[in-house]
């Protein structure tokens, strides 16, 4: 073979190769920055093959996914769209982080069905200063975890009863009565977790009466906020005035300092988060917890929870004079100011916010929360959704300025200020002075 | 036989330490002085290229935060106390177990493991094992004593982290001070013990003073890891109820990423490099003014 034979053969591959790069973006045009590992991306990817293989997608508007690490997902998205990225026409957003990623971002318009697919409270999670960025995909939310063999032997107990109500009077300043959990207010379960604890009724079949996650964590914020909510607490006004120095912040905050000084959680709570508080509700010796729904498969699970997964229940948080409540944060996807191919894109999300789109992702292992008539077409195959969609569509909320820029920077001082009065070192009025100050600065 | 020393000024070494200084000015000078823009600025993840100049504001608002100067007292306090801690267990190690491990050297290996995981690890470790329901230390109190201690509570805490710290650095100077031990000349041990010397006297009087470089050196080595600490802390109770166990490290990575105040951060972190420049500064001229006063 000549040196010149082996150079036009060597020309001739790299034009082959260049070739073929070149027609390769022609194959899949709108590129999706995904959520790697776990449900969503499978969910996603049974998406995208659904859409592609419609007959009346053009050939430059199928979908091709990209996915990079968790670690860090947020900060490096980020910083991508901080310095006007093409790399992917639509991505992963938060409703917690929606007010970071709007600068970049364009605002979306949903298919007609939207509406009666995943309802408005669903829809808000996605939501901006009034503007659609994104197509809720998977939503997280609460439930109440409680141990059904406990609650019914109480019920069924007199002399449990009138140790309740003792106990409830003590504590609580009222007599109460043992109830199912389904009809619990705030006070019900504070009186139930002060009566399934050791340290307070000494004939307790388990050493705590509920576990909280009391960790100096934004996600732990989320987990309590519903208690004040349920007294009607909010982050602002219409106005825009920050209202957390409130009654019902106060009355929120004084109920779980009640329980953590009475030693109704471990004293270590203050450095439980969620795999804390599973570990504890699944050894058995928790009568109930409020926790996100993402646990409810373990906790029912005899394999990993052997002890607890015949007799745990869940129920919607309980109720306060305001109503009953439960935080909702979504994923999504939104559509970047800077997508190269934003009709594709745009046509794309369309589709995700159908009902067909919204059930194949259901079918698929995600998690979307679905209006009740939606959800009924895959109840069989995933009953847990049934629960997710009807709750997220009667008691979600969002608070109102969670979604802003500065929304995730709200949460951290909440959880800085109000552990720092569970854990004694403040008393409520700072903490509330403090967070209120704070946030005024954080959301002026 | 005399050694030359180099001429700094020399074209050949200039040519040489061309690529050092290259390197130095790029990886270190260039973040330095984006560094220092960013502390005098007001800027977030959206402006990072057009920073506003807004003066001293952002070392006004770290001087005039409670939180800043709380985690710089955990820092102080955390860095002092682990490192005499494992300076102290250390050199009792060291000595103790010097006929030991001369005769079995493989134990030395053995006493090195925790070097060997990284501080993240250790943490996510402590969090099982001091867990009450998963952990074994809190199931055994429970089982025998009928009660268990909140290891990570809010008035234990900070001593749990110092223990955590402790258990994993201590093989550290253990290995430093064990050195030092073993090349003290068996000959001045002879010798002393020949003028009546016990070994009380002999471990005050020789053998301490001659490893004081070395326990010095391990002392400033940990102090400065400790002071600096993140990993761990982190993992196992993050900057704690109250921001009570967050550490200087902790404040300025929460003050980044988490709450965004990106001038403030840099800001917090040029005052932490000033202060601890001055800090070395000082017991650089400490140690070459005891050097000047022996010669």
């Amino acid at each position: 073979m000549t040196f010149a034979t082996t150079k036009r053969r060597a020309l001739l591959a790299a034009a082959s190769i260049a070739g073929l790069l070149a027609a390769t973006p022609a194959l899949a045009e709108v590129t999706v920055l995904g959520w790697p590992g776990g449900p969503e991306e499978t969910a996603l990817r049974a998406a995208a093959d659904a859409y592609n293989a419609k007959s009346d997608v053009a050939e430059n508007d199928k979908v091709e996914l990209l996915f990079f690490n968790r670690d860090g997902f947020w900060d490096k998205l980020q910083a991508d769209l901080a310095a006007g990225s093409k790399a992917f026409d639509l991505n992963l957003l938060a409703t917690y982080s929606i007010g970071r990623y709007a600068p970049f971002m364009e605002p979306v318009e949903l298919s007609g069905e939207a509406k009666s697919v995943y309802g408005d409270s669903v829809l808000s999670t996605m939501q901006y200063e009034g503007k659609q960025y994104g197509v809720p995909t998977d939503l997280s939310l609460h439930f109440m975890y409680f141990r059904k063999d406990l609650i019914e032997a109480l019920l069924k107990d007199d002399a449990g009863k009138a140790k309740y109500a003792e106990i409830s009077e003590k504590h609580l300043g009222k007599k109460l009565e043992p109830k199912t959990p389904d009809e619990w207010t705030w006070d019900d379960y504070a009186a139930t977790a002060l009566y399934f604890t050791q340290a307070v009724n000494p004939d307790s079949p388990t050493r705590y009466g509920t576990v909280l996650q009391l960790k100096n964590l934004l996600f732990n914020i989320m987990v309590w906020q519903s208690v004040p909510r349920a007294y009607g607490a909010n982050w602002m006004d219409d106005s825009g005035k920050i209202t957390v120095n409130s009654d019902a912040y106060r009355k929120g905050l004084e109920i779980y300092k009640l329980l953590y000084d009475n030693g109704a959680t471990p004293k270590d709570s203050l450095s439980y988060e969620f795999a804390e508080a599973n570990a504890a509700f699944a050894s058995g010796q928790v009568a109930a917890m409020l926790q996100w729904n993402a646990a409810a498969s373990d906790l029912t699970s005899k394999e990993k929870s052997p002890a607890v997964a015949d007799v745990t229940e869940t129920v919607a948080p309980p109720a306060g004079p305001e109503g009953r409540f439960t935080h909702i944060h979504g994923l999504g996807f939104g559509l970047n100011k800077n997508a190269e191919n934003k009709d594709g894109a745009a046509k794309f999300l369309k589709w995700l916010s159908s009902k067909e789109a919204a059930l194949t992702y259901a079918k698929n292992n995600g998690a979307p929360a679905l209006t009740p008539e939606v959800v009924a077409e895959v109840a069989e195959s995933r009953p847990d959704l049934v629960k997710l969609g009807e709750f997220a569509g009667k008691y979600g909320y969002v608070m109102s300025g969670a979604t802003s820029a500065k929304a995730l920077s709200v949460y951290e001082l909440q959880a800085k200020e109000f552990t720092g009065y569970w854990s004694g070192q403040q008393s409520i009025d700072d903490a509330l002075a403090n967070t209120e100050k704070g946030m005024a600065d954080l959301l002026k | 036989m005399t050694i030359a020393r180099p001429q700094t000024n020399a074209p050949e070494f200039r040519l040489l330490a061309t690529p050092l200084v290259l390197f130095l000015l790029v990886f270190l000078g260039f973040p330095a002085l984006v560094n220092l823009i960013y502390s005098v600025s007001e800027v977030t993840f959206e402006t990072l290229r057009q920073p506003r100049f807004t003066g001293l504001a952002n070392f006004l608002s770290v001087w005039s935060d409670a939180a800043f100067w709380q985690a710089s007292w955990f820092s102080l306090r955390f860095g002092l106390l682990t490192a005499v801690l494992e300076c102290l267990l250390g050199l009792f190690l060291a000595i103790f177990l010097s006929p030991l491990i001369e005769r079995r050297s493989w134990l030395m290996a053995i006493l090195m493991l925790p070097l060997m995981v990284a501080p993240a690890l250790v943490g996510l470790m402590y969090r099982l094992v001091l867990h009450e329901f998963v952990g074994p230390v809190p199931y055994y109190l429970w089982t025998y004593f009928g009660a268990s201690i909140s290891f990570l509570g809010p008035g234990s805490a900070f001593w749990t982290l110092v223990v955590v710290e402790t258990l994993q650095w201590t093989p550290f100077t253990l290995l430093l001070f064990y050195m030092a031990y073993q090349a003290i000349p068996s000959e001045i041990a002879e010798a002393s013990a020949m003028d009546g010397a016990r070994s009380l006297q002999r471990l005050w009087f020789i053998e301490l003073p001659m490893m004081g470089p070395t326990i010095a050196a391990a002392l400033l080595i940990r102090f400065i890891d400790g002071f600096r600490v993140f990993d761990n802390v982190y993992v196992l109770t993050g900057s704690g109820p109250g921001g009570s166990t967050a550490s200087l490290s902790i404040y300025i990575y929460e003050a980044f990423f988490k709450q965004g105040a990106i001038g403030k951060a840099v800001a917090a972190s040029v005052v932490l490099f000033v202060a601890s420049f001055a800090v070395l500064y000082g017991l650089n001229a400490l140690a070459s003014r005891r050097k000047g006063a022996k010669r």
